[in-house]
């Protein structure tokens, strides 16, 4: 009975899981995708070169020229730069959506570690604080102090890209490391739910069945020798929960120490990849002798691509947390929302391997 | 259980899919205004596309970053031949951006030959030819040029956009832009965008040339 209303429970939880997944890496799909998944919307006169991504797409195009010309226009009017911040901020928000932006990192890692929605602004605004800081370094560097051609400062920016790819990866394999731990933990919970239950009805009435003896990564184990009916080591009751409760880390296991260095990580590993867009902004303003313009276009542009990333993660958390309370404490539940965690974390894994060999489509470096 | 684990493959499949498709949501950062020729040899056969590719203001900029030249602000065609060597050198990776059919079956090009930059009014424009490997006299030829990622966005002149150079008299040809709403042309919308194929996202961006000859 209680396992007929878990799956029916489960059931839900993974429709919400889907919804987790789905905003994990991209709002725009979820709010703006009719059919996410590219059937045939269901009729309706759609107005053709649009919809909402063309619209986003001519919008970006729009921003991005007019902030040469006003760049160009700072130069003898002052108040043009007032022009050019608005600009930027817009074109920050906008951009964003494309990819490349450590979005679907962010929000990855944010479902991964279990983290707070506030968290998640804080890592947005950090990782886009320091892209920005990073394209100005590299402007700085390269074109202001050496006057390097463009083949050079590209040079840089391939050579920081792959670093960043690599870091994602390599912050991927640990978050699907620590996280594949309490996966397993939770799946065999769920394994030996059934043959416990079903072993108590008979003959197992006092025992208790004590599992906690073993160590949780010897379930099987466990369960082999409860079959032979080895239970020797009865200390009662003390493992109850083991019976339609998590395995699982708690929440406030995962959030300890080690948490805000983690976020440092993910900070780092989306942070050191500067936007393409901000150094062609940064190398046209320096041209035009307006560097400071440049700069300052960059970091309010940064602040536009952190509030969509921002956007993106808390409805990313939001969304998992719905999830979490509808499985409630329930056995099926700690499993799926452990293999959401467990994904999230294979995602961030499978996206850091998928930009270094190029399968995922991020940002070029304007190279050539 | 194994319910759980189809379950949860079934998920993992789902966030794989929605990153795929929003990864495919590439945006432009370099503008590029074309004008191409197709040319002709004598006998009929198409030999070659000839492009000239002008580079919005940023790029420009940014490509000239760092170029020493005699006269601040005055590039000549001398001084930039370098900056076109590695252009054209680059380009190579991208196909030049160029797919050309000849009756339904995809012909190659060779390495670009007579390529140069051109400085005028602060924008570069890249002219290089692009020789078919082998010249055909088909009686459909398509050449589309388009950014397969979107990072360029291929905008065609206003003003003759495409001119065939030698085509026998009885040649038409045709062209259409991505979005000017043509019969047959793709349509930029969601379903494009949530195919979750980007690996040729940005063929819904093309500019289709088109030759029919008799």
């Amino acid at each position: 009975m209680s396992l007929k209303s878990g799956f029916a429970r489960a059931l839900t939880i993974c429709v919400a899981a889907a919804v987790v997944m789905l905003a994990l890496d991209s709002v725009v799909n979820v709010l703006m995708a009719q059919t996410p998944f590219g059937g045939p919307r269901p009729s309706g006169a759609e107005p053709q070169a649009g919809g909402i991504v063309g619209w986003l797409l001519s919008k970006q195009s729009e921003f991005y020229h007019q902030m040469s010309s006003t760049i160009r226009a700072a130069k003898s009017d002052g108040s043009a730069v007032w022009t050019l911040l608005a600009i930027s901020f817009a074109y920050g928000i906008f951009h964003a959506v494309g990819p490349g932006h450590g979005k679907a990192v962010i929000s990855s890692y944010l479902v991964a570690n279990q983290e707070t929605a506030r968290r998640g602004i804080v890592l947005s605004f950090a990782s886009a604080l320091m892209q920005s800081l990073v394209a100005v370094v590299i402007v700085g560097i390269c074109a202001w102090l050496l006057n390097a051609t463009a083949k050079t400062m590209c040079g840089a920016e391939r050579v920081i890209e792959i670093a960043s790819y690599a870091l994602i990866a390599a912050f991927g394999a640990r978050l699907v490391w620590s996280k594949g731990g309490g996966f397993i933990r939770a799946l065999q919970a769920s394994h030996s739910m059934p043959a416990m239950a079903l072993a108590g009805h008979h003959d197992h009435a006092g025992h208790g069945h004590d599992h906690h003896h073993h160590d949780h990564s010897h379930a099987h184990a466990a369960l082999h020798d409860h079959a032979h009916g080895h239970d020797e080591h009865d200390h009662g009751h003390v493992h109850d929960e083991h019976c339609g409760h998590s395995h699982g880390p708690a929440p406030s296991e995962l959030a300890g120490p080690g948490g805000w260095r983690r976020g440092f990580g993910a900070i780092f590993a989306v942070g050191v990849r500067p936007c393409s867009g901000a150094i062609l902004v940064l190398v046209f303003a320096l041209a035009q002798g307006m560097f400071w313009a440049g700069i300052a276009a960059t970091f309010v542009m940064g602040l536009g691509t952190a509030i969509t990333v921002a956007t993106i993660a808390v409805i990313a958390v939001s969304a998992k947390d719905l999830a979490r309370r509808l499985s409630g404490a329930s056995e099926g539940g700690a499993l799926v929302m452990r293999g959401v965690e467990f994904g999230a974390a294979g995602l961030v894994l499978l996206f850091g391997v998928g930009l270094l060999l190029g399968y995922v489509a991020a940002e070029r470096v304007t190279c050539f | 259980m194994n319910i759980a684990i189809r379950r949860l493959l079934g998920l993992l499949l789902a966030a794989v899919l929605a990153l795929g498709a929003s990864a495919a949501q590439a945006h432009p950062h370099v503008w590029i205004t074309a004008i191409s020729e197709l040319i002709y040899a004598p006998d009929g056969s198409i030999t070659g596309v000839r492009h000239a590719w002008t580079f919005d203001d940023m790029f420009t900029t940014y490509a000239l970053q760092g170029l020493e030249t005699k006269t601040k602000g005055v590039y000549s065609r001398e001084e930039l031949s370098s900056l076109a060597q590695t252009n054209v050198e680059s380009l190579k990776e991208y196909g030049f951006f160029t797919f050309a059919k000849a009756d339904g079956k995809k012909e190659k090009f060779q390495e670009p030959v007579d390529y140069f930059l051109e400085y005028k009014d602060t924008t570069l424009t890249l002219h290089f030819t692009l020789p078919l490997k082998t010249p055909v006299k088909p009686k459909d030829l398509a050449v589309e040029v388009f950014d397969p990622s979107f990072f360029i966005d291929f905008g065609f002149a206003k003003k003759d956009p495409v001119r065939l150079v030698g085509a026998p008299a009885a040649c038409q040809v045709k062209f259409q832009r991505p979005n000017d709403g043509a019969a047959g042309a793709q349509k930029i919308g969601e379903q494009n965008f949530l195919s979750g194929d980007n690996s040729n996202y940005g063929a819904m961006f093309a500019n289709k040339i088109s030759v029919e000859c008799p």
